[in-house]
């Protein structure tokens, strides 16, 4: 347990110390909440609740994006450069590489999740009550399994600027066709289409509902699971059929 | 006393070419082998299936009595890589106390420090701000960090410098007079000269000779003397002459087996006898010293 223990420590403050992290996760995300609340979107009808639903999209937004990259990424420079190469002859189980980094991963997201909130609340004067803030960071936290899973999927690939490649567009077309940067409903018909039936959507969508005083839709939870057991599958069986040497 | 690493008919195939044909040896505790080869032998290879690291096609490696792959085996033995690759975002002595958090018996920082020579301000560095030496002296750490019994190290030297090379290889005699065991490879014959109690020597992906240093030496000096005869000769009678030290026959040809050939020669044609298709051939060995020494003469 100590040495499960231990590898997560060093999972986080390694995730800390990386300064794309810090730029992509936490400085981009509020630099966009800034230019979306502050100076596009002005003199809305209902800028606070604005405010508050679009602080919601960009924390799912770089939840998401530090899921899919920091994880994948990071996975797939260690394998190509021999890391794990060496890991294996160490007493080191290998489920513990894989947890560690996936809990520090979360864990590190919390963190995100706070400074992000915070910012929206020092920038923009967002409030809630205490217990919806707190769903809405679980949310985001739990909701971003499917993504850890994504992650997990772009951890097999061989080449670190495939993997880096692959995933950004990805990242980047989920965040779009999921109403994370701008409202659903300002996206051309097709594209809402499609959107309904990716993961980023659902995602985001439960936190706009508890934001709104729902609750999160039934089917967000279905489709979130649907794409988790899906990109599990998918890394576990690729990973498979690379350890056949 | 139990054989530590028991190999058995490894055979490796990639895409229908033989990486590694056939190779059995086993180590005893307390050995220092050096498995010597061109490049492109199958040292790797090999050392990777005796790792676990890389399924054999066919054939068995053993550690320990145990499969390679085993947590057991694991916290017995220490490795370097060819390939040194480290943690990044990580400062040096960060990196060591994970790998012995590994470990149920690990060694001590200090001892970690002491055999490899790492310097505080080297300790406190990221790995990712290491030089290529300093990288390998993190690895050769990282290697030592569980106080293993057996410890691999793929072409160790490479990369480093002579003096970085001379503590090396002094920590690593040090090492096996604790009783540890070592299995190196390297394509420089001088260092598995010099450090290796015992020289496995791969050709093309077969062991083509397995002896001390001095052994393989000696063998190497061994030349043979091929001819036929029309009368019958008597096997004994070459083999009574001075300097033989063997004596084949196939189909008609004798071959004379000596490390001295003039002399044995000379001794023939005193014997008068009617020497045909008098051949002379340098042992099998020499070709593939011959092969070392150019590359290194390249490199």
């Amino acid at each position: 347990m100590s040495m499960l223990l231990r590898e997560f420590k060093v999972e986080v403050i390694r995730i800390f110390r990386n300064p794309y992290f810090i730029f992509w996760s936490l400085l981009m995300p509020i630099v966009f909440y800034v230019i979306f609340t502050k100076v596009v979107n002005q003199g809305m009808e209902n800028q606070a609740e604005w405010n508050a639903l679009f602080l919601m999209s960009i924390a799912a937004f770089s939840v998401m994006g530090s899921a899919i990259m920091t994880l994948g990424i990071r996975m797939v420079q260690e394998k190509s450069e021999g890391w794990t190469t060496l890991l294996q002859v160490t007493p080191l189980p290998a489920s513990y590489y894989f947890i560690s980094k996936m809990v520090g991963q979360s864990a590190v997201h919390i963190f995100s999740i706070g400074i992000i909130f915070l910012s929206g609340f020092l920038i923009n004067g967002v409030t809630m009550p205490i217990g919806e803030w707190i769903l809405c960071g679980l949310w985001i936290l739990l909701g971003s399994a499917p993504f850890l899973a994504m992650g997990l999927l772009v951890g097999t690939m061989k080449k670190v600027d495939t993997a880096s490649g692959v995933s950004n567009v990805f990242y980047l077309l989920l965040a779009i066709t999921g109403g994370l940067w701008m409202p659903m409903e300002v996206l051309p018909k097709l594209i809402q289409t499609i959107g309904m039936w990716l993961p980023a959507f659902h995602y985001g969508n439960g936190a706009w509902a508890i934001v709104r005083g729902d609750s999160p839709e039934i089917k967000n939870v279905l489709i979130l699971v649907m794409y988790l057991l899906l990109f599990m599958v998918l890394s576990v069986y690729s990973r498979r059929k690379q350890e056949v040497v | 006393m139990q054989p530590i690493v028991q190999i058995e008919n490894l055979t490796k195939e990639f895409k229908g070419k033989r990486a590694v044909d056939n190779v059995s040896f086993t180590l005893e505790p307390g050995e220092i082998v050096a498995i010597l080869g061109p490049n492109g032998a199958g040292k790797s290879t090999t050392i990777l299936m005796m790792l676990g690291l890389l399924k054999p096609s066919s054939g068995e490696a053993k550690l320990f009595q145990a499969d390679p792959g085993s947590r057991a085996v694991h916290e017995r033995i220490g490795v370097m890589l060819q390939q040194v690759s480290l943690m990044d975002a990580l400062k040096v002595k960060e990196l060591l106390a994970l790998f012995q958090s590994y470990y149920p018996n690990p060694l001590s920082m200090e001892k970690l420090v002491e055999l490899t020579g790492m310097t505080t301000e080297e300790l406190n560095k990221r790995t990712e701000k290491l030089s290529g030496g300093q990288k390998r002296r993190v690895g050769f750490a990282l290697a030592l960090a569980g106080n293993p019994d057996l410890l691999f190290f793929d072409e160790p030297t490479v990369g480093m410098d002579s003096s970085a090379r001379k503590q090396f290889w002094l920590t690593v005699k040090e090492l096996a007079a604790q009783g540890k065991t070592i299995l190196f490879s390297t394509h420089y014959l001088q260092e598995a000269d010099d450090i290796a109690s015992r020289i496995i020597l791969f050709k093309q992906g077969k062991v083509i000779a397995d002896g001390s240093p001095m052994e393989l030496k000696q063998s190497l000096l061994r030349q043979s003397i091929s001819f036929k005869v029309n009368e019958t000769t008597n096997k004994e009678v070459l083999m009574s002459l001075q300097d033989v030290l063997a004596v084949l026959e196939d189909q008609g040809r004798f071959t004379v087996m000596t490390e001295n050939p003039d002399h044995v020669l000379r001794k023939l044609f005193e014997l008068d006898m009617k020497l045909e298709e008098v051949a002379i051939e340098k042992g099998r060995l020499e070709d593939a010293f011959e092969q070392l020494t150019v590359e290194q003469e390249v490199s």
